[in-house]
């Protein structure tokens, strides 16, 4: 049976390795963690995904920016790979559902993909359309999911328009289940005009965003 | 014609630093030319005859300022080997990358230098620089994206990305290539039409501070933009218009260490505020922006006007002057009425005494 001393070690190790996105130690730390008997799902929460959320604070104090994140994502992705199939139960321990995905005709997602490793730090479960999501599988996909909230994310002005009708798709169909929406020409005012439950303006906004929003439903 | 000529030379005149009779107003506008005149927005890149008259149509129509240009912020791409889509769907504007040339750490080896009358956009731009200089406009202006974007251009720029952490002697080696290749354009269009005659546009959305950090940028922006800039005024170009889009305030003491010209023109999105432009580039540069693209698309027609009588307001009287332009391209999807408020506030507020 691991020591608590040993538990916090390894807990400790695991922040620092996606803080320092070192890929290799977040690999070694969790094949460690797993064989010395620490509780997978503590090893991701309280280990991985504390050392984004620290990434994140950093990333909001512009000490860290877009390289950074990734490369921490890359060293949480790694610890992941080895922790997350022995979580049992994965999706009840989930804070919520979450469909994501880059309108129709719009094709770049690194920011999309910063938000999706920040919800997936968070403990909640992604379903990820990818970019040039055709504008009905936002909720379609939600209707297959039973997702909580749908995100969507837009970089052009023209694509913002389509953000918009698929706002009013999502609405339309499902009017409970909020939506929110983020991409560099948003603004708070222009989600408003959309109709949008929220918005975030960068990927670490986003999950505090979403949270507000299950708390309201 | 004889407007569209006074247009145009409202724009050379505040070049040669001579005074002008009003704040010249050039949108930065390309998609929405095409509808205007009914193409398809993919026709301003797919067809130089069709992109220059749609320009020039509608500047004639609107009032405006300035050279009808061509090009595309995904510039690059296609010209190393790679390919890029036209916007053909009702929600797209521009060229998007469908294949980037580079694909993982060996594609950096592969990569070489484009023939430059062969490769990618460039065929078609030299000749929308045919027809322009065939029907009088005074100045080509191309779009050659910057080292650091054409580089995310080539090899996606999240890879990018964690090479500069990871491997930043890749992101070097890429970064080398977009400056040789930047050069070698500049070379060819100011062989073709005088060095008077080309003003290139250089533009960098993908250093912004929504992606680097300032010591990013000082390492990987800087020392490559210095050395083509000073390569391309070494030709003898006089004047470069830099686009310095998006979020780049933390950059800017960088940016004001670049050479321009005599003067360049620099041109800012709203996430800069033109007195802070002012304060690093007045001396050097002719400003020009800062009109937000979301506003112009969303806004009301009293809103675009506003922030346009604001816009010039504060940067009618700057050193080298000021051009009123959207901070990003104009929406094609833009209510034309918008652009229209947009020439409104230039005419009562952009005269001098």
């Amino acid at each position: 049976m691991v020591s608590e001393k040993r538990t916090q070690e390894l807990i400790r190790g695991l922040q620092e390795a996606v803080l320092g996105f070192d890929e290799e130690a977040a690999v070694e730390l969790s094949k460690a963690a797993l064989e010395e008997g620490v509780e997978p799902y503590d090893a991701i929460m309280q280990g991985l995904a504390v050392g984004m959320d620290k990434a994140g604070e950093l990333y909001d104090k512009k000490e860290y920016f877009v390289p950074e994140l990734l490369l921490c994502s890359d060293a949480l992705y790694a610890g992941l790979g080895i922790l997350q199939s022995h979580v049992e139960f994965a999706e009840t321990k989930a804070k919520g559902q979450v469909v994501i995905g880059v309108v129709e005709g719009d094709i770049h997602d690194i920011g999309k993909n910063l938000v999706k490793v920040m919800f997936v730090a968070a403990g909640w479960t992604v379903h990820d359309l990818g970019r040039d999501v055709q504008l009905s599988r936002f909720t379609e996909e939600q209707a297959r999911t039973g997702s909580d909230i749908v995100a969507i994310s837009a970089l052009t002005t023209t694509t913002m328009l389509a953000m918009q009708e698929a706002v009013k798709i999502v609405k339309a169909r499902t009017p409970g289940i909020p939506v929110m929406v983020g991409g560099a020409p948003l603004t708070w005012e222009i989600a408003t005009l959309y109709r949008a439950d929220g918005y975030a303006p960068n990927a670490v906004g986003a999950v505090l965003e979403a949270d507000r929003l299950l708390k309201k439903t | 014609m004889q407007n569209i000529v006074t247009s145009t030379e409202r724009v050379s005149t505040i070049l040669s630093g001579q005074k002008v009779d009003r704040v010249p107003f050039w949108p930065f506008i390309l998609g929405f030319c095409a509808r205007n005149v009914g193409y398809p927005i993919g026709t301003i890149y797919s067809d130089p005859e069709k992109s220059f008259w749609a320009q020039l149509w509608t500047q004639e129509q609107y009032g405006y300022d300035g050279y009808p240009i061509y090009g595309y912020a995904s510039y690059g791409s296609w010209e190393f080997g790679g390919q890029v889509k036209l916007p053909s769907s009702e929600w797209e504007q521009a060229p998007s990358i469908v294949q980037f040339p580079v694909d993982s750490e060996d594609g950096v080896d592969r990569l070489k230098l484009p023939h430059l009358e062969k490769a990618g956009m460039l065929p078609l731009a030299m000749a929308f620089s045919k027809i322009s200089q065939e029907a009088g406009i005074p100045t080509s202006t191309v779009v050659l994206g910057g080292p650091f974007t054409i580089s995310g251009n080539l090899c996606k720029v999240e890879m990018l990305c964690r090479w500069m952490r990871k491997k930043p002697e890749l992101t070097h080696s890429v970064l080398r290539l977009a400056t040789e290749h930047i050069v070698d354009v500049v070379r060819r269009w100011t062989s073709t039409f005088g060095i008077e005659h080309f003003m290139p546009q250089i533009w960098e959305p993908l250093a912004s501070n929504q992606i680097i950090s300032p010591k990013q940028f000082e390492t990987f922006v800087l020392p490559y933009h210095k050395e083509v800039h000073e390569r391309i005024l070494d030709i003898g170009v006089e004047h470069i218009l830099c686009h310095i889009c998006g979020e780049q305030n933390l950059n800017l003491p960088y940016w004001a260490q670049i050479p321009m010209g005599d003067p360049g023109i620099v041109s800012f999105g709203h996430e800069v505020e033109l007195s802070t432009a002012m304060k690093y580039f007045g001396d050097t540069c002719i400003i020009a922006g800062n009109i937000q693209p979301a506003l112009i698309q969303q806004g009301t027609r009293d809103q675009v006007y506003e922030q346009c009588r604001i816009a010039i307001e504060k940067a009618k009287y700057s050193p080298r002057g000021f051009i009123l332009m959207a901070g990003c391209e104009v929406p094609p999807m833009a209510p034309p009425h918008n652009l229209y408020m947009m020439k409104q506030a230039i005419d009562d507020f952009g005269w001098y005494s």
